[in-house]
């Protein structure tokens, strides 16, 4: 009978350990897909969050980047070759689609649009007590970043093309040509807008100071705009960049106010800028000369440099550094009014070539210069322009990007014998 | 061979068509005894070809009731030659059981219910006897005990800190992606052996630079168990053997029997050993003049020049390499031991007291170990086996490896010239190093870095003999395990260190760790023995497993420091990390053993598994296994030298799941001003990411010569792992940068050879010998993705590469000469796999002096020595000054290899093989007699005693990352490694 009790209690043993397996999240960090499913509210603000610390992540590479091909600045490190030799087309040397200069800003710029896919998605599927509009709210704000992401990373690719549509990693869409990409982009900064529209009196999410002034539906849609405006002048659509700068942030009156722009701290947990650093170091942004040259000392815009002991590296030479960010706190902007402003005065040339001085009249006196004395032909305006540009939008990622739009990438100025003006970056070996 | 045929034709006769045996029942009783007249307890006593049988009582007496006559009586005794004894008829037998002069007769635990006579495993199992094991010298932890000991093995430690930490491979590397390492399983229970770091990273920040591993180099779990419990070791190398571990047992399994008590008398054991460790072997320091200094491109400056001129007159030129690992540690290990019971109850208790000091000051080991083995026989039909295991143990094991801070011991004292001062002044107080971040002989005197351990395993078997009848038998076997442990580690950097005080650094740093680690098994099966008159035993067995594993590890950081206390809250910033792990893993096994009169064992088994880990936990995953061993000596008449010989060969599947991070894509957790955020990680997990599937088949024969004292084995492996998981790139506009897929296989083959010899046996001059030989090479087989290059920092400082048709532990490099580079632009500089390995144990006895040595040959293998390029770069190598290496002898050896810096990788990667007498131990027995019968024996023993090695550092046997993964054999200044000299007494009772 004992014999029959223990054989008993071994079949139930049996039964006990033959039962399924339960599942095991994992406890260290949430699963996409656990939050996709039905994500809480502070869960859902928690990827707002995400989206606006991806917005930095790796920035400081683009904004680098574009600038040493643009010929705003050089980066001179004793621990990378690649910025003086490659990324300025030393000799015969090409840029690498493997090379992390342009790969990793390229790459973070996905992960912010992978960010906003996700949040999408949680949003779709959330049983939290959210109304409509704060819905639309959240989306929004993430639509508009998603679109902003992919116009930096067609920036670097330009022609080459970008993937658009990327929801699915295991299919994700084909690459579309440089045009359709602009569209996609227009288009979904117009959703957005919609959106933002439909979005009530207050985001249920908060954003942080680096938003300020834009935290609200109704104001983060003037920066909507604002990149509405940019894609359309990237488009030649100039009166579309009209109208889409009447309800931007735009502000005649107050041309130096800025613009949102990503948040950083110099605190433990957080993430410091970037694009500063220590003026007067060996390691150092160091100003182009012709930039240098083309600053008027008395120019308010004087101050984004600083001069310094002469300093050579790989057969460059330069005696200022730049300090547009003063530390590393800084925020760095997304766009600033009088960015703008200059949109303003080229969407106007050849059509009210008046508004246009007026716009160029704005930027000059408010940084301490004389009216505008030149011609008023539409090319004199619109070197004019292209110079108030290179001097305002100094070290944030335009002047390549300009030149190239304006088919003036020849006129970059060469430093050595056989350097290169790159038109775009070869697209990451990871997408072949 | 015809012989052969008719002998199967005839069985299979006899087996199909089953006789009529004569019955005559009887009873036969008898006794057994050694050669030296005492009585053998416990001895088992069988009649052949049946499940009849029963054991000797304490007097060594047995009474068998026989099923029939003629039979054989079968009398085994673990250690003894195992008798066969005709019997007509019933009466009284007196047997006599001879010494095992070989190991055919030594029952070898391969199994979760079930043992086998070596003489019929159909695999190379290898075995270690306690002899072996901790007979010869005093190791400091169990897997230091295993060198050179089992073919087929490659255990390379990691440094020489106290406390351990080793990486062991059996028969080759089986996974690209997560460890290779094996299973251990003590007394049933499965133990956990992991590596968990100390958090040190935020001052070594070794994790900074062209490494993301934080290189703590902390010790592994396997070293809290004690080496003087064990009675024996059985080494399943591979899937042909380990089958039945199912995804346990990638790595192999690695099976711990402890001592069991005997009935009859009690017997206590103490023992006393005493000695010494030192440094292993001193490089020296470089050795300056006036010139080597004005000409140094590092110190030829006016104030560096007016340094050394000044020390040198004053006589303060210092020797840094005895100054730091100078320290004679002195070793203490005292044991306790006692076994005995009646024959219900029998009991082991051992108790371990070690207290040894590193060759660094500061550093050092206490382990206390207490174990109770207790076997019960609750009833005639059920039996139950209790073990239980408590272990405390505290290391303190310096502050070396790689750094990308100048902290650690190693690094600053690459960095320092012999003219530099660093003793402290008459108040004690530390000078700043002017070579270097840090003083190093402050950081031994002042820097903690420690780890505690109080770990409790305990585990319990029930035998219940369900049914039995004459010729067949039924046995349930519960068998339960669990192994928890809590892991305490305190990495305390001072705020009055040069690196932590004046602003530099963080102004203390305490790091407290505190980790809660339980792995708990268990496993029901059924055993069925029936045994046919014919001669055929057939054995099944079905049963199931279980088995999970929790771990959660908590780190915290304290820093900016007042005082020098190291309480978390002594500092201001405090921040902290948590990380836990938990798997479930279920299966069962079923198995069906045939043995033909010990003639033709077959077998074969299935053991199917899910697991937790497993993309889809519920999916079952199955790993067949087949085996068969003919032992031809027991089937036809053989030449007479010819005493044994035995084919055999043996097939099985096993597995390796994925790593617990695998299946899952997460958020990382970050912030934002002040605001938490969600950003998607990098890593796309994959949700049907499936284990990696090992495949081996071996072939085998084994011979035994004149009566088995010389006994020969050679075994031939291939063994294969598919669906290996990589992380592989994916197209980064996905979101991600690399996806964990299944996507390589590789392939291990093998020789192992073993001959052993009983070379003198006389009345009292013994000599035994075995010497074993084996080797390994591997391929990458199948690579979905593109080679790449893996486990060091750079490909110029010498890298490891996976790539198709090539060694996945090949090491690379670049090459100066264009014509050498292949297509990846590399040179394939070494391997770490060695070519072959060779250990050669001896056995001498006489009269009542024994000795014992063990010498371990490792031929070839390579290391990236990265400690010489520190030393080069700070140009303060021993042989800086020597000049034979450049080929046109115009740079010294400093600047030579300086010289190819970046274009070729060729002098940092370096030969790591060597000869060594691992262990040698002399023990007299003396002649006085303690009480009744107890014995009192003397001894003295060394460990590493003789070492001969081209290598260029401290040891070739040493690994920067670690005992996990691929990369064992890295070198960044470690904690150099030792020899040991003991002094032992022993009094048995």
């Amino acid at each position: 009978m004992k014999k029959l009790n223990i054989l008993f209690m071994f079949a139930i043993g049996l039964f006990l350990v033959s039962c399924e397996i339960e599942p095991i999240s994992n406890p260290n960090d949430p699963a996409q897909g656990d939050v996709t499913q039905d994500a809480s509210i502070s869960e859902l603000n928690a990827l707002t969050s995400g989206i606006e610390d991806l917005l930095r992540s790796e920035v400081g590479f683009y904004y680098d980047v574009v600038s040493i091909i643009g010929r705003d600045y050089w980066f001179f490190t004793g621990s990378d070759p690649r910025y003086t030799g490659e990324v300025l087309g030393k000799g015969s040397s090409q840029l690498d689609n493997a090379g992390f200069y342009g790969n990793r800003p390229y790459a973070a710029r996905y992960r912010t649009v992978k960010a906003v896919n996700l949040l999408t998605e949680a949003l779709a599927n959330t049983t939290a007590p959210l109304t409509d509009a704060e819905k639309s709210g959240y989306l929004g704000f993430a639509k508009t970043m998603q679109a902003y992401e992919l116009h930096l990373a067609l920036n670097l690719q330009y022609q080459n093309g970008i993937r658009v549509d990327v929801s699915d990693p295991n299919a994700l869409g084909d690459f579309v040509s440089y045009d359709e990409a602009l569209s996609f982009i227009a288009n979904l900064l117009n959703e957005a807008n919609t959106d933002l529209g439909a979005a009530g009196d207050a985001f249920r999410f908060t954003l942080t100071s680096a938003f300020e002034g834009f935290n609200t539906p109704a104001s983060f849609a003037t920066f909507n705009r604002g990149i509405a405006a940019r894609i359309a002048l990237y488009q030649g659509d100039m009166s579309a960049a009209s109208g889409y700068l009447a309800s931007s942030f735009m502000d005649m009156s107050n041309p130096l106010s800025g613009g949102p722009a990503r948040f950083y701290a110099n605190a433990a947990g957080d993430q410091a800028n970037p694009l500063f650093r220590v003026p007067g170091n060996s390691d150092g942004i160091i100003a182009h000369p012709s930039w240098v040259a083309a600053v008027d000392p008395a120019d308010a815009r004087a101050a984004k440099i600083a001069s310094r002991e002469e300093i050579s590296l790989d057969d460059l030479t330069g005696d200022h550094d730049v300090v547009v960010f003063g530390s590393l706190d800084d925020n760095v902007p997304f766009m600033t009014n009088e960015e703008l402003i200059l949109i303003s005065a080229e969407a106007n040339v050849g059509s009210d070539n008046s508004a246009a001085v007026a716009a160029i009249d704005a930027i000059r006196t408010a940084n301490g210069l004389a009216a505008y004395g030149g011609g008023t032909s539409d090319s004199e305006l619109m070197d004019e322009i292209a110079a108030q540009r290179q001097l305002s939008l100094f070290g944030l990622g335009h002047r390549w990007v300009d030149m190239r739009r304006w088919n003036r990438l020849d006129e970059v100025p060469l430093d050595r014998v056989d350097d290169d003006v790159w038109v775009q970056f070869p697209r990451p070996v990871s997408e072949n | 061979m015809k012989n052969f045929i008719q002998k199967l034709t005839l069985s299979l006769v006899l087996f199909l068509g089953t006789t009529a045996a004569a019955i005559a029942q009887g009873s036969v009783t008898g006794n057994v005894s050694d050669n030296e007249g005492n009585a053998l307890i416990g001895a088992s006593v069988l009649e052949k070809g049946t499940t009849n049988g029963t054991v000797t009582d304490l007097d060594g007496n047995f009474t068998i009731t026989m099923n029939s006559f003629p039979a054989t009586l079968e009398i085994s005794y673990t250690g003894y030659e195992t008798q066969s004894l005709e019997v007509t008829s019933g009466g009284n037998v007196s047997i006599t059981l001879e010494n095992s002069a070989t190991q055919l007769d030594v029952v070898v635990v391969t199994g979760l219910a079930s043992n086998i006579k070596r003489s019929n495993l159909a695999n190379n199992v290898a075995s270690i006897s306690s002899k072996e094991l901790t007979g010869i010298a005093v190791s400091n932890t169990t897997e230091t005990a295993l060198y050179g000991k089992a073919s087929g093995t490659n255990i390379v430690a990691s440094s020489g800190a106290p406390g351990g930490g080793i990486s062991m491979k059996l028969r080759g590397t089986t996974s690209i992606n997560g460890s290779s390492q094996p299973l251990f399983i003590i007394d049933g229970i499965f133990i956990d052996n992991s590596s968990i770091p100390a958090g040190l990273n935020i001052v070594s920040r070794a994790a900074s630079g062209g490494s993301s591993s934080n290189q703590d180099n902390p010790s592994n779990r396997l070293a809290d168990i004690d080496p003087n419990d064990i009675e024996t070791i059985e080494i399943l190398k591979g899937a042909s053997a380990a089958a039945i571990y199912g995804n346990r047992a990638a790595g192999g399994v690695v099976i711990i029997t402890t001592k069991k008590g005997k009935a009859g008398k009690t017997n206590i054991n103490f023992g006393q050993s005493i000695g010494w460790t030192e440094m292993l072997n001193p490089l020296g320091v470089r050795q300056f003049t006036s010139e080597t200094v004005a000409n140094s491109s590092r110190f030829g400056n006016p104030t560096d020049i007016a340094a050394f001129e000044a020390a040198q007159a004053a006589g303060q030129i210092f020797n840094y390499e005895e100054e730091l690992y100078g320290n004679k540690g002195l070793l203490s290990n005292t044991r306790l031991s006692m076994s005995g019971g009646n024959e219900k109850t029998q009991f082991f208790f051992g108790s371990t007291f070690k207290n040894e000091e590193g060759i660094v000051e500061n550093t050092g080991y206490d382990k206390a170990s207490l174990r109770l083995n207790v076997g019960h026989k609750i009833n005639s039909w059920l039996d139950v086996d209790l073990t239980s295991n408590y272990v405390r143990s505290s290391a303190d094991r310096g502050f070396f490896n790689n750094d990308n801070s100048g902290t650690t011991m190693g690094i600053s004292f690459t960095s320092t010239p012999s003219w530099a001062n660093l003793l402290p002044d008459e108040n004690g107080n530390y000078p700043a190093n002017p070579y270097g971040t840090s003083n190093f002989l402050e950081t031994a005197a002042k820097v903690t870095n420690n780890e505690t351990v109080n770990r409790f395993m305990g585990g319990a078997k029930l035998t219940a003999k369900l049914f039995t009848n004459d010729n067949s038998s039924l046995k349930a076997i519960v068998n339960t395990g669990f192994d928890t442990y809590n892991l305490y580690t305190l990495a305390s950097f001072p705020n009055t260190v040069q690196f932590q005080r004046d602003g530099n650094g963080l102004n203390g740093v305490a790091v407290h760790g505190n980790s809660n680690v339980t792995r708990r098994n268990a496993s029901a099966f059924l055993l069925y023995t029936n045994s046919m008159s014919n001669g055929l035993l057939s054995r099944t067995q079905v049963g199931v497993t279980y088995d999970d594993y929790d771990r959660n590890s908590i780190i915290s950081e304290s820093f900016d420091f007042v005082n020098t206390l190291t309480n978390l809250d002594q500092g201001v910033n405090i921040g902290g990390t948590q990380f836990r792990q938990i798997s479930v893993n279920k299966g069962f096994f079923v198995q069906e053993e045939l043995n033909y009169n010990d003639q033709i064992i077959a077998t074969v088994g299935l053991r199917g598994d899910k697991s937790s880990l497993n993309g889809d936990p519920n999916k079952m995953f199955y790993y067949p296994k087949a085996s068969l061993a003919v032992n031809i000596h027991e089937m036809v008449g053989l030449p007479s030298v010819l005493s044994n010989l035995k084919v055999r060969t043996a097939y099985g599947q096993s597995s390796k799941t994925p790593e617990f991070l695998d299946k899952y894509s997460l958020y990382n957790q970050s912030a934002i001003g002040g605001l938490p955020a969600y950003t998607p990680s990098s890593l796309y997990g994959n949700p049907v990411i499936t284990p990696e599937r090992q495949t081996e088949i071996e072939f085998g024969a084994d011979f035994g010569f004149l009566n088995n004292r010389l006994l020969l084995d050679a075994t031939y492996y291939i063994k294969t792992v598919d669906d290996l998981i990589l992380r592989a790139q994916v197209p980064s506009s996905s979101g991600y940068s690399v996806q964990v897929t299944n996507g390589a296989s590789l392939e291990n083959k093998g020789i192992e050879l073993g001959l052993s010899a009983s070379i003198i046996e006389s009345d009292n001059l013994n000599w035994n010998a075995r010497l074993s030989w084996w080797t390994n090479s591997a391929l990458v087989t199948e690579l979905s993705i593109p080679s790449y290059t893996t486990g060091g920092f750079a490909d110029f400082l010498g890298n490891y590469r996976i790539k198709e048709g090539h060694s996945p532990t090949e090491i690379i490099g670049v090459i100066d000469n264009p014509d050498l580079r292949d297509e990846d632009d590399l040179y394939v500089y070494g391997d770490a796999e060695p070519d072959w390995q060779m250990s050669w144990f001896n056995g001498l006895s006489f009269g009542d002096l024994e000795i014992n040595w063990l010498l371990h040959w490792k031929q070839g293998g390579e290391n990236i020595n990265l400690s010489a390029l520190l030393f080069d770069l700070n140009e303060t190598t021993h042989d800086y000054d020597d000049t034979d290496l450049d080929p046109s002898g115009q740079l010294n050896n400093g600047d030579y290899r300086l010289s190819l810096l970046g274009t070729s990788t060729a002098p940092y990667i370096q030969d790591a093989g060597y000869i060594r007498l691992r262990e040698i131990g002399a023990y007299y027995k003396l002649p006085v007699t303690l009480g009744d019968s107890g014995t009192l024996t003397l001894g003295v023993s060394g460990t590493n005693l003789i070492n001969i090695f081209e290598y260029d550092s401290y040891d070739p046997e040493v690994s920067n990352f670690g005992s996990g993964g691929l990369s064992t054999g890295v070198e960044v200044t470690p904690f150099p490694s030792s020899k040991r000299v003991n002094f032992h007494i022993k009094a048995n009772f």
